[in-house]
């Protein structure tokens, strides 16, 4: 049903104000959608006057529900909120569903953060979260939100917190947003170095990951990731990529990935630079060709002395 | 500049043998962009008006066309979204904001009318870059978008690129911007909004903006970073924002102008990509879609054909992979 405001007795003394288009065109006739129009010159008239109330409250959820990305909206609706002292949960209540139809709204999730931080509160937040991730389990904002949670509310150490990880993990082995907060909540959102003995839990959580789809980007860079944090070479995985990639059975190769770090590990050990080369080659001329050129690169720096690539 | 997306798609089946870019019809569509007053999605992307006006006018001077759309009706646009405090909005009447405040730089920029603004209002250029400079957060040296505070290396980098175009950078601590965006760096070797979020092309783009306008490249690992950059093209040519997702023509300039900065542009198979983009035209109405077979838009036209750009497509001007404006020679 749509929704108009020159027939509300509540509404009978505004007067909207027109829309100024800022004099680029001379303005055809506009016919566009008379709700949606006429809702805005209530809002125009209502910021004219600073009026916060709470029909002023219901006039910015009707346009939020017409066009969330309208920014000015949300912020007027955040001042409304606190000059007329709505409770939160109440707003939270709201923000829900209204979040779930617009998955890729920026300004729903900034006032998200601002109400959740005045509360001081992330009770009901990790369902919240699960919810959204079932639409689309990649969702940028969703997954960014949920690391400023971890911050602000100091959840690194809450042990639901990884076993959420693997459970997003484990439906979705190719899910890169769920390996990086893996990352976030192991070593990149902590202070201090990563203890060996995490890491070779961590290393052998990735490897199981991995034989279950070789040939997926994520996990390949969190076990380098972890390696790196944890000052481990890369040697470390020399048995554990040989699974997958063998440069003398070049028609037996499960993972470019595995064949990548291979080319490394030769390359740093005495007398294997012509394995090295031959799993660049074969990188470049049949496993990953598209990136001939990086293959290359890599295979050129073999004849320089002390690299490290 | 609207961005109500269609009318046409792009087509579905790839196109015949000649593939070529239909610049004639990629004009048409930008120019009659604003006589769609009449439909509602003209009225919801408001909120995207002055972003939009710079990529259709961005994409008009790349097509070698830059008198397509009149010059004075533009800048009294672009001059009615200016707040007094130096902030641009979207749209008269919209709240003033960083993303809308760098597109109408880039559009001053872009027309040269650095000297008009200052005919229009006495110290504009200053003003601007006050209203840049004050969304910079002092402790940690990233920016907000607005006075709501929303923290984003999108708005980092806008503020950085804006005030160098205007020659304002010593405006602000420059040294603690590019400390937090060094801190966004990932173990994967790409970049987030902020410290620890997942690395994606987009936000890659503007931490290697910032750091290379601020000359200090030397704190990215170039190599790592180039290596999951060219990560991103799939077997059919396009290339994807992050590991595991669809191709999309607008990353052709995320990762590719990334790449330009670094100088690792050859590692992506640039004959693949040409393909992958022009297959996204839309050959009768003009306009470019995400990829084959989508509504066109006024976004994905202009940042496909800064790709082609980027790859020395014949007949194109040249793009500026920092500033993502026209090269002005």
């Amino acid at each position: 049903m749509p929704k108009f405001y020159h027939d509300d007795e509540a509404w009978a003394d505004i007067a909207p104000l027109p829309q100024d288009d800022g004099g680029l065109h001379p303005l055809a006739a506009i016919s566009y959608s008379d709700e949606y129009s006429e809702a805005m010159g209530y809002l125009r008239a209502v910021m004219a006057k600073n009026e916060y109330s709470d029909r002023v409250l219901g006039l910015t959820e009707h346009i939020i529900s017409m066009n969330p990305a309208h920014y000015t909206v949300w912020l007027y609706r955040a001042n409304t909120i606190s000059e007329i002292g709505r409770p939160l949960q109440d707003e939270i209540a709201w923000l829900n569903p209204t979040a779930l139809k617009h998955m890729k709204n920026y300004q729903i999730w900034h006032h998200r953060h601002t109400i959740i931080d005045a509360l001081g509160s992330a009770d009901g937040e990790a369902e919240f979260i699960s919810s959204m991730l079932e639409k689309d389990s990649k969702n940028y904002h969703v997954w960014s939100y949920r690391q400023w949670l971890v911050k602000r509310f100091d959840l690194f150490d809450k042990p639901e917190e990884l076993e959420w990880t693997h459970s997003m993990i484990e439906s979705d082995v190719r899910n890169n947003s769920a390996w990086n907060h893996r990352y976030y909540i192991v070593v990149g959102g902590r202070e201090g170095k990563l203890s060996v003995e995490l890491a070779k839990q961590e290393i052998g959580y990735t490897q199981a990951a991995i034989r279950k789809a070789p040939q997926n980007q994520s996990p390949w860079n969190y076990i380098l990731g972890i390696l790196r944090a944890a000052e481990l070479p890369k040697s470390t995985l020399k048995d554990f990529t040989c699974e997958f990639a063998d440069v003398q059975r070049p028609e037996e190769v499960y993972s470019s990935h595995a064949l990548d770090i291979l080319a490394d590990i030769y390359a740093e050990e005495e007398n294997s630079k012509e394995n090295a080369a031959k799993a660049l080659e074969l990188l470049a001329t049949k496993y990953d060709p598209i990136r001939a050129n990086y293959w290359n690169y890599r295979k050129g720096l073999l004849d320089q002395p002390n690299i490290a690539a | 500049m609207s961005l109500v997306s269609g009318p046409g798609r792009a087509a579905v089946a790839g196109l015949p043998g000649d593939m070529h870019l239909f610049v004639d019809k990629h004009v048409r569509y930008i120019q009659r962009l604003d006589s769609r007053k009449d439909e509602l999605e003209y009225w919801l992307t408001e909120h995207l008006r002055l972003n939009g006006l710079y990529w259709g006018l961005t994409a008009l001077y790349l097509l070698g066309h830059p008198d397509a759309l009149p010059r004075s009706g533009i800048l009294d646009f672009v001059f009615s979204c200016l707040h007094e405090d130096g902030g641009f909005g979207a749209a008269p009447g919209h709240d003033a904001h960083m993303l809308y405040t760098v597109s109408g730089v880039q559009i001053l920029a872009t027309l040269d009318a650095f000297g008009e603004l200052e005919d229009r209002v006495k110290g504009g250029r200053q003003k601007i870059g006050k209203f840049i400079a004050d969304l910079q957060d002092p402790k940690t040296g990233t920016f907000a978008g607005d006075e709501w505070g929303e923290q984003d290396t999108r708005f980092l980098y806008g503020a950085l690129n804006a005030l160098s175009l205007m020659g304002l950078l010593d405006l602000v601590d420059v040294e603690k911007a590019v400390q937090h965006v060094h801190s966004c760096a990932n173990f994967d070797g790409g970049y987030g909004t902020s410290p620890g979020t997942e690395s994606h092309s987009g936000q890659v783009f503007t931490c290697v903006g910032a750091l290379t306008i601020a000359g200090r490249l030397d704190l990215v690992n170039q190599e790592k970073l180039g290596a999951w950059l060219s990560e991103r093209q799939l077997k059919n040519g396009g290339l994807n924002g992050r590991p595991e997702k669809k191709e999309d023509v607008c990353y052709s300039w995320w990762v590719m102008s990334s790449m330009a900065m670094l100088d690792k542009l050859h590692w992506i198979d640039g004959e693949k990509l040409t393909k992958f983009i022009l297959q996204c035209q839309d050959p009768e109405l003009g306009g470019l879609a995400d990829r084959p077979g989508d509504m066109v838009d006024v976004f994905h036209t202009v940042f496909g054909i800064a790709g082609l750009s980027l790859l020395k497509y014949p007949g194109l001007e040249e793009v500026d992979p920092l500033h993502a404006t026209i090269r002005h020679s």
